[in-house]
């Protein structure tokens, strides 16, 4: 194990075993020797329980210092895999060596009681995530800046409002000294105003004080913001490791199957008689395909087609859509002139250019049509056919600027200010 | 950076360790206090309780006694079945509170990693701070009954303690078939109801072995709290309390017993609770 490894697990696995027919559940004694006698009745016949593996053979190391997002969809094994690192749970097979203190967060508060005081729960809370009491008083009155919740110290925290509870219950988290840090994306709980401080603070434990991070999430833009290493699982196994963009990546087009290009096979080009898709791509303006793009530079979409029927006359459109499935924006071809001229048969190309500055960053997923205006008739819609990511370089001339914290928003204009000194 | 270095790996487990228990000294104390501010806590009589509850018991059963016993001296008869009830009282919550620990707390070490015999253990303060508030009044009644102290009596702690392990064991055991199966909450209520009938707490030792052929003599005794009341009554009053030292030394055997056996099997399942509750 080099000095420099703080997590390294070898052929991770888990196993649960699953009750097949709900009806023989056995959680009370009186059924389980039930289901005992009636397995003695038909010995030799098939098990009743299933297995079923969370984890299966997962390998990886984890370096001092990285931020390492743990990616995956539902019932991916993530939270397994987070519970056995926090020894909540054993392994079946396999072997985890850990260097330093690991303290994990798979639900913020845990052994918050409603009954007991700001100031009690601190201390309990705190006792539970593994602080001893002097650490503990070192950092109370941080921890209660941090909550804003000084006026309230003596108040059962039943009473308090849900925001001043997640922000006390994450106050006692984010002072917690470990070398490793285990993050579930249950953190994602509190309005963005919260969100943004947990991540800020993970980010500045990490960058200022070394400390290592494991961080599971649904929210690809919070990965890719926090993270720079990745780990993609999928059904149990290992899928990807590797830095953040590649393993998001690869988790995308597990996800949509779609990546900056996309040509179709002669017999299955989308569309009607009059034109059919050929191929979409997304480029750079010197016409590079790359899977990131700059925040600050125009981006191209260009589809090429064919159209098959002279003398019909339709316009192009693309809609934009971000991974939470929100359409950032529509737009169809107003300006080019052959828009309003009857075609030629033949294969044509039609570029878009999005301007610089105006996408958030993320991943943005496009629709391509050809339509007719009037009367409106869609002669072609492609759904989700590529999709592509946008990236904020930190050069500090984007809509950013030099803020590096969570930064919501569909669209990330950059918009003019102005300031005047009135006296 | 802490050196610490820790190995998880399939067949790793962990036996009960007095230095982790240190370790964590800290969230034990934190356990049992919220536990303890949180019992009495919205209750108009507050702490009365740990005295009331008792009271009650002694009245009624005292009572019983003096009638049945039909004994001259009833003050006496009274302080007598006091103590053992106070007694019974302290492993009877110690041995409810310890089974129902692990599934009560399940929210928390299915969050976070702490050693899980912390649990029951912090329970087990709650119960002892509720049995000192009650000790008053086994005080007061020392007094009117004008009992004389001997010098037995620094040796009572270790029958608490015995009390404790008694309860300690047996609800080990307990909260670990509670882990999967619930039926645990209503058996033992009736265990402890059951556990005061045979053991000497409204008559004494020598009442039922009086009352009882000879082959079931070793029965009763089998009983961990026989031990455990009868050496409590033995330093409290002196005198013949022990009925049988052979009785008293098999009672205590089965005690530790019990407490192994409980501990055992606690830490055999230990690990996998959480996939199981």
């Amino acid at each position: 194990m080099s000095n420099n490894t703080v997590i390294k697990v070898e052929g991770l696995s888990k196993k649960y075993l699953l009750n097949t027919n709900l009806q023989e559940r056995s959680d009370t004694l009186y059924g389980n020797v039930i289901n005992n006698i009636k397995s003695l009745k038909n010995i030799g016949s098939k098990k009743q329980t299933e297995e079923f593996w969370a984890l299966n053979d997962v390998s990886f190391d984890v370096q001092r210092g990285d931020r390492l997002g743990i990616i995956g969809r539902n019932g991916a094994g993530k939270s397994t895999l987070l519970k056995i690192l926090s020894q909540i749970t054993p392994p079946t097979k396999g072997r985890i060596e850990i260097n330093g203190r690991i303290a994990s967060l798979l639900e913020v508060g845990t052994g918050f009681h409603g009954d007991l005081s700001g100031r009690e729960n601190i201390y309990l809370n705190g006792s539970i995530l593994g602080m001893s009491k002097h650490e503990i008083d070192k950092k109370f009155d941080e921890i209660v800046d941090f909550a804003e919740i000084e006026q309230f110290l003596d108040t059962p925290v039943k009473r308090y409002s849900s925001g001043m509870y997640v922000r006390l219950a994450f106050g006692v988290a984010a002072h917690l000294a470990p070398d490793i840090l285990i993050v579930d994306e249950v953190l994602a709980v509190g309005d963005s105003t919260f969100q943004k401080k947990c991540l800020g603070k993970m980010e500045q434990v990490s960058e200022t004080e070394g400390r290592t991070i494991l961080f599971v999430s649904h929210n690809i833009e919070t990965v890719l913001r926090l993270c720079n290493k990745g780990l993609l699982l999928e059904k149990g196994q290992l899928k990807t490791a590797g830095s953040i963009n590649e393993v998001t990546r690869a988790y995308l087009d597990t996800k949509s199957g779609v990546s900056s290009f996309k040509s179709w096979e002669k017999d299955e080009r989308p569309g009607n008689d009059i034109t059919k898709l050929i191929n979409v791509k997304i480029h750079t303006e010197k016409n590079e395909v790359n899977e990131e793009y700059d925040v600050t530079k125009p981006i191209g979409v260009t589809m090429e087609y064919e159209v098959l029927k002279d003398g019909e006359v339709f316009t192009h459109s693309y809609n934009f859509y971000n991974e939470n499935g929100i359409n950032i924006f529509n737009t169809h071809d107003t300006v080019s002139e052959l828009r309003t001229k009857p075609r030629k048969k033949g294969v044509y190309t039609t570029t878009m250019w999005i301007p610089g500055n105006l996408l958030a960053e993320g991943v943005v997923l496009v629709n391509v049509a050809a339509i007719k205006i009037e009367p409106f008739t869609i002669l072609m819609h492609e759904k989700e056919c590529v999709s592509f990511t946008v990236m904020d370089y930190m050069r500090g001339d984007s809509a950013r600027g030099n803020y590096i914290l969570g930064f919501p928003g569909a669209v990330r204009p950059l918009c003019q200010w102005d300031t005047k000194y009135k006296g | 950076m802490s050196d610490t270095k820790i190995i998880i790996d399939a067949n790793s487990s962990s036996f009960f360790s007095l230095k982790e228990i240190v370790r964590y000294k800290n969230l034990l104390n934190n356990l049992a206090r919220r536990d303890f501010l949180v019992r009495y806590k919205q209750a108009f009589a507050g702490i009365m309780w740990a005295l009331i509850k008792p009271l009650i018991n002694i009245l009624v059963f005292g009572y019983i006694s003096v009638k049945i016993n039909g004994s001259a001296d009833a003050a006496t008869n009274f302080v007598y079945v006091a103590s053992a009830i106070l007694l019974w009282q302290l492993f009877s919550s110690v041995f409810n509170d310890v089974s129902n620990s692990i599934v009560g707390n399940s929210n928390l070490f299915s969050k976070v990693f702490f050693p899980k015999i912390i649990i029951p253990l912090s329970t087990i303060l709650v119960c002892l701070v509720d049995f000192f508030i009650s000790l008053i009044i086994l005080i007061v009644l020392f007094i009117i009954s004008g009992q004389s102290i001997h010098w037995q009596i620094v040796l009572a702690p270790l029958f608490i303690l015995l009390t404790i392990l008694n309860g300690f064991g047996i609800g080990l055991y307990f909260a670990t078939i509670n882990v999967k199966y619930r039926d645990v909450k209503f058996i033992v209520p009736v265990m402890v109801q059951f556990g005061m009938y045979v053991s000497p707490v409204i008559f004494s030792t020598n009442y039922y072995l009086e009352r009882l052929p000879q082959w079931a003599h070793w029965i009763f005794c089998l009983n961990p709290m026989v031990g455990a009341i009868d050496g409590f009554k033995y330093c409290l009053f002196g005198g013949d309390a022990i009925y049988n030292s052979s009785y008293f030394i098999v009672s205590l055997c089965v005690s530790f017993l019990f407490l192994i056996i409980g501990i055992k099997y606690f830490y055999k399942f230990e690990r996998t609770f959480v996939d199981h509750i």
